[in-house]
């Protein structure tokens, strides 16, 4: 068993499970994101057999409620309202799409600091729609329609002192991965493209055995419709264009409406509340800025230093599942290799072959990851986590790696600043 | 004691004069571009200011395709740029900078990149980009094209 670097042991003892969804979904009509959020937080709560006036405090994560939730800012009262839970310390997060990986460390450290027994992690995004600040918040509108013009959260991400790309575009940072890897490993153009198109018909394998993801048609299945033998063929067609000079459509995140919730308590009242719970063994985080090449890259080696360093002995291969950002194809593979999950220059090939499905050597992103599982920003980690635990509890449903999930290692990114590493292992 | 003075906008004024400055550290001898004050190697706040030059190398190429608009994930970081002359991205360092950096590059065709890929790397001028907030920021432009 791995030894818990806190002060105080932490675990994860209830999670939600909600679907991904969308709010162009006829069936979430009348709906808005406080519904959502007050359903993710109480399936934790029950899942971990707690009622709010258990609850200590909450951290929660949420980054774009000032366009898209009616310009509110930090809608922290409310929102605790809405799950029975006001009156209790909160913390907002905001720091981008690594905001709910973040928000679940601080719930860890809140736990573990001895000040609070019992915490609930939640994050709430809607990245596709708003409402307006003078309608009620079921009032959706696309976000298109956003009355300050079109926003990229692409963009928003830069700050306005030199890192606001001044001729640099976005595509850059996710294209750097693959040019890395080219530069390092010899592999050419075309294998690479293979490689990224091969990923993107793993994970939606995986997200087509995954209830909760939100897409589900295997690309194999989109190839022979549109009449191609062989599915890279039409992954290589313009059925699935070029975005960048590396990711295609299919290897791009796949935003969506995301509500999520995760309770963690002290170990030594775990089993009071569950009978499997799963153990917070540590955690890693860095922050830096896109203004230097490779800071993608960079970032995982540091994450993984930083987090290694207190494991003596540790490899990435010891780990049973990998669950880790992939906003474009290159993130999967750079980081899979720089934790030593998958081989170095050697785990294109995993993606080539399909051993990093669910039911394969070497499971990457069950779930669908957030090309086809689904992303909704701050609080992406948060549903990430939550598929990591229901791995480890082995309650993922169609997805389930059919294997023990003992050891599971989850990296996450967001903004292009930060990255987080978090080690869970199930230690019942 | 930190020496609190304008950091960006003596930058940016000295865009307008035509002069690209950065830092450099008093203590360690490093210098940081865009300027920074604080040395990103040492820690020290003992920064003086350093004119850049006129010209950078540039090691990388990396020509896209500006009319790739992808979905709305991915932006050409032109919007804001007075004039749309096509341009390619690209990764450079100053000689007497400290990292690498960063930088939008004209002069780069589908029809000539390859053979200025092959010869990396290559000197470039500075190439002041005028954005419409009203200031200016650092491109680079390769004219008579010259291996270092």
């Amino acid at each position: 068993m791995m030894k818990q670097q806190f002060a105080r042991p932490v675990s994860v003892i209830g999670t939600s499970s909600l679907p991904q969804r969308s709010f162009d979904d006829p069936k979430m009509a009348g709906l808005s994101p406080y519904e959502l959020w007050a359903d993710a937080c109480h399936q934790a709560m029950d899942d971990a057999h707690v009622k709010p006036k258990d609850i200590d405090k909450v951290v929660y994560s949420q980054f774009a409620n000032f366009i898209t939730m009616g310009g509110v800012m930090a809608p922290v009262g409310s929102l605790e309202e809405w799950a029975g839970l006001a009156g209790k310390p909160i913390t907002h997060i905001e720091q981008a799409c690594a905001g709910g990986y973040i928000a679940f460390t601080e719930a860890v450290n809140s736990v573990a600091s001895g000040q609070y027994d019992i915490v609930l992690v939640a994050g709430l995004e809607n990245p596709k729609h708003f409402n307006s600040r003078n309608q009620p918040a079921y009032k959706l509108k696309p976000i298109k329609e956003y009355d300050n013009g079109w926003w990229s959260p692409g963009r928003v991400l830069f700050d306005t002192a030199y890192t606001r790309f001044d001729g640099v575009s976005d595509n850059l940072l996710t294209e750097e991965q693959g040019k890395h890897y080219i530069k390092h490993y010899g592999i050419t153009e075309g294998e690479l493209d293979d490689t990224y198109n091969s990923m993107a018909m793993n994970l939606r394998y995986n997200a087509s055995h995954n209830p909760r993801a939100l897409m589900h048609e295997r690309y194999e299945d989109m190839a022979k419709k549109a009449g191609y033998d062989d599915p890279l063929e039409y992954m290589r067609s313009e059925h699935n264009p070029k975005i960048t000079q590396y990711i295609r459509k299919s290897g791009s995140v796949l935003h969506n409406m995301e509500a999520g919730a995760i309770v963690v308590c002290s170990a030594d009242i775990a089993k009071k509340y569950s009978d499997h719970p799963i153990q917070v063994i540590d955690d890693a985080t860095v922050s830096n800025t896109t203004r230097y090449p490779f800071n993608f890259h960079q970032m995982n080696v540091d994450v993984r230093d930083n987090l290694y360093k207190k494991h003596p002995g540790i490899k990435g291969s010891d780990f049973d599942l990998m669950i880790t950002t992939v906003m474009t194809s290159g993130e999967q593979l750079d980081s899979a290799e720089v934790f030593g999950y998958l081989p170095e220059g050697e785990g294109y090939k995993y993606e080539l072959e399909g051993k990093t499905r669910f039911d394969a050597e070497k499971p990457i992103n069950p779930h669908g990851g957030d090309i086809s599982f689904g992303h909704g920003f701050g609080c992406a980690g948060v549903c990430m986590l939550g598929e990591a635990i229901l791995q480890m509890r082995g309650e993922a449903g169609g997805s389930q790696v059919p294997k023990p999930v003992n050891k599971c290692l989850v990296r996450g990114m967001g903004g292009g600043h930060t990255t987080v590493g978090i080690i869970l292992e199930d230690q019942n | 004691m930190y020496p609190l003075r304008p950091i960006l906008k003596t930058y940016y004024d000295s865009l307008e004069d035509g002069k690209v400055l950065g830092m450099k550290c008093q203590d360690c001898g490093k210098v940081v571009w865009p300027p920074l004050p604080t040395c990103q190697d040492c820690g020290s706040y003992n920064l003086d200011w350093i004119e850049m030059g006129d010209e950078a190398i540039i090691d990388e190429i990396r020509f896209e395709d500006s009319s790739v608009g992808g979905d709305y994930t991915f932006r050409k970081a032109d919007e804001f740029f007075t004039e749309k002359d096509p341009y390619c991205v690209s990764v450079g360092h100053w000689p007497n900078g400290s990292h690498q950096f960063h930088a939008a590059l004209y002069g780069v065709t589908e029809e000539n990149k390859d053979d200025l890929i092959a010869k990396l790397p290559l000197k470039a001028k500075v190439h002041l980009i005028q954005l419409n907030g009203g200031f200016k920021s650092v491109g680079f432009e390769l004219e008579d094209v010259e291996a270092k």
